[in-house]
């Protein structure tokens, strides 16, 4: 029991943090961003190339795996997104292209089978009878001070409050001087940089594989449509309820099941409230 | 040059015409008036200003082009909006909602709060309550602050009136004309209440199907009988 409490809120941690960088978007610019899972796959294959190819330091490795999830971010935006000005499903439709097209890179530049990354911190933990390694408790202390540290960014920044005000209402927030477009370009590199953090936690509790893009992207598209929201506060409620979810489904049935029970979950919600759970969409 | 001046100005929503060779002057410090019925093109004139449509011709405030500049740029150059919806950000409070306002002008924010809460009274009794939970009245408030939060030189209010009881809209008027007497503020408020623009309003101009009309002091207007009895009834 203990044990199931303590992985499921861990995981959850890490599980919001991958939910946020997209929900961002969603809220913001109400666009699915199905490349989303491939910041994960570039966090985490920079921070594999540079900290166990090249033997760069790991804090080394985590903030170059930001800055390159950030410059993806921003050039898909710039390149992709715009370009496409505002037709909602020519930009699903081509960045889950991307997704796909990002996945074969991989596979040309670091082959096909999974890697398995080193410690992030090595060691481990004994609570309550659960085992804790230390990577994974510092992956949701550092998704937790992140969590918190974007709430303040938008709840109390003048850029936050224009990411919600272009979220709420695009006339409103033209009319108060605020540009739009870099409001976007902004949310859009967050975005990027959440979402590399987050692979190289992902990974390190999970394994590097080419196709690691596609587990992150449903957890979040469910956090989005189970919580029909961008707010914060839902991010972190829905990303408990599909953490203890899986935990529960690998206790109790098997670990090959917990992602299935994510994607019953998204249909359910979309089956019986199309608009989610909370029905409110904006930051 | 006048502080506003608006020149040959067409706007289109896609192929359709919605304002057609629109002459328009404002001096420094006026109340100006542009009343004419539903679907004139009065919101569309002021969404004009602001850069929010297409058009063709010539916005020039103070001597300077807005044309091409971007919404934000014409804000940041003194202009502010409170549109005919308000357009408000629901789930923000109404101090949100007008630190929002002071986005381009953050030096001013403590002295541009304290205007705008000493203007409306009531808005600082609900401070920390979310616009989407407010009346009307309250919500044309907010957003006649929020504008207010830009230090605008030039305010522009689309039909503050409607829906509104009585007692708001003089409410209402007051505050604007007290903006123009104690601040300088330049203004220019859309209508369909005539009356109720005659009052506020030292200039007039009559706007239907897109097009000006007729324009002129409120003497003029009144006095003019072709006028009266084709815009503002009996
Ligand atoms: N977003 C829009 N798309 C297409 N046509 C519009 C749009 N907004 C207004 N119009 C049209 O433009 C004309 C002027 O509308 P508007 O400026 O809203 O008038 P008013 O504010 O005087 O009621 C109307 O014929 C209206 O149907
Ligand atoms: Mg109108």
């Amino acid at each position: 029991m203990a044990q199931i409490i303590i992985q499921g809120l861990l995981l959850s941690g890490l599980y919001a943090l991958i939910a946020m960088g997209f929900t961002l978007i969603f809220s913001v610019g109400r666009v699915l961003n199905l490349a989303y899972g491939s910041y994960l796959m570039i966090g985490g294959y920079v921070y594999f190339y540079l900290t166990q190819l090249l033997g760069v330091p790991k804090i080394v490795g985590i903030l170059m795996a930001t800055v390159a999830g950030c410059v993806v971010g921003l050039l898909i935006y710039r390149l992709l997104v715009k370009q496409l000005k505002g037709d909602h499903v020519a930009i699903e439709i081509s960045t889950l292209i991307l997704a796909v097209v990002l996945q074969a890179g991989i596979v040309l530049l670091f082959g096909d089978s999974s890697k398995i990354l080193l410690p992030i911190v090595p060691g481990v933990i004994h609570v309550g009878g659960a085992t804790v390694t230390f990577s994974i408790l510092a992956a949701t202390i550092i998704s937790w001070v992140i969590l918190i540290g974007i709430y303040i960014f938008i709840r109390k920044t003048h850029t936050g409050r224009a990411m919600q005000a272009v979220s709420m209402d695009a006339k409103g927030a033209a009319i108060s001087g605020i540009d739009s477009d870099r409001i976007n370009m902004i949310t859009w590199g967050i975005s990027g940089t959440l979402g590399a953090v987050a692979g190289v936690f992902f990974a390190s509790y999970t394994q590097l594989s080419p196709s690691m893009w596609v587990a992150p992207l449903i957890i979040a598209i469910a956090v989005v449509i189970v919580g029909g929201i961008g707010s914060i506060i839902g991010t972190l409620v829905v990303a408990h309820i599909i953490g203890f979810m899986e935990i529960l489904t690998t206790a109790i049935l098997a670990p090959e099941m917990r992602g299935v029970f994510t994607m019953l979950l998204i249909i359910g919600v979309l089956v019986i409230r199309p608009r989610g759970l909370f029905g409110r969409e904006e930051l | 040059m006048s502080f506003l001046q608006i020149e040959k100005l067409d706007a289109f929503y896609g192929k359709a015409l919605a304002l057609s060779g629109v002459e328009l002057s404002v001096e420094e410090g006026e109340i100006v008036a542009i009343v004419g019925p539903n679907g004139a093109g009065k919101s569309t004139l002021l969404d004009s200003i602001l850069g929010l449509t297409t058009t063709n011709g010539d916005i020039c405030l103070d001597g300077n082009s807005l044309i091409g500049t971007g919404s934000a740029a014409i804000v940041k150059c003194g202009v502010g909006y409170a549109p005919e919806r308000c357009n408000l950000f629901p789930y923000m409070t109404v101090r949100e909602n007008l630190l929002v306002g002071a986005f381009t002008s953050r030096e001013n924010i403590d002295s541009n709060l304290e205007l705008v809460f000493k203007l409306f009274p009531q808005l600082r009794e609900r401070e920390h309550q979310e616009t989407s939970t407010q009346s009307g009245g309250e919500r044309q408030m907010v957003s006649i602050g929020r504008a207010l939060m830009t230090s605008p030189r030039l305010l522009l209010v689309d039909e503050p009136t409607i829906g509104l009881a009585p007692k708001i809209c003089l409410e209402i008027a007051e505050v604007l004309r007290r903006l123009c007497k104690q601040f300088g503020t330049t203004i220019v408020i859309t209508e369909q209440n005539t009356n109720f623009a005659m009052t506020l309003a030292e200039r007039l101009y009559v706007l239907e199907t897109g097009e000006i009309k007729a324009s002129g002091t409120v003497d003029e207007m009144r006095n003019d009988a072709r006028l009266t009895e084709a815009y503002f009834g009996t």
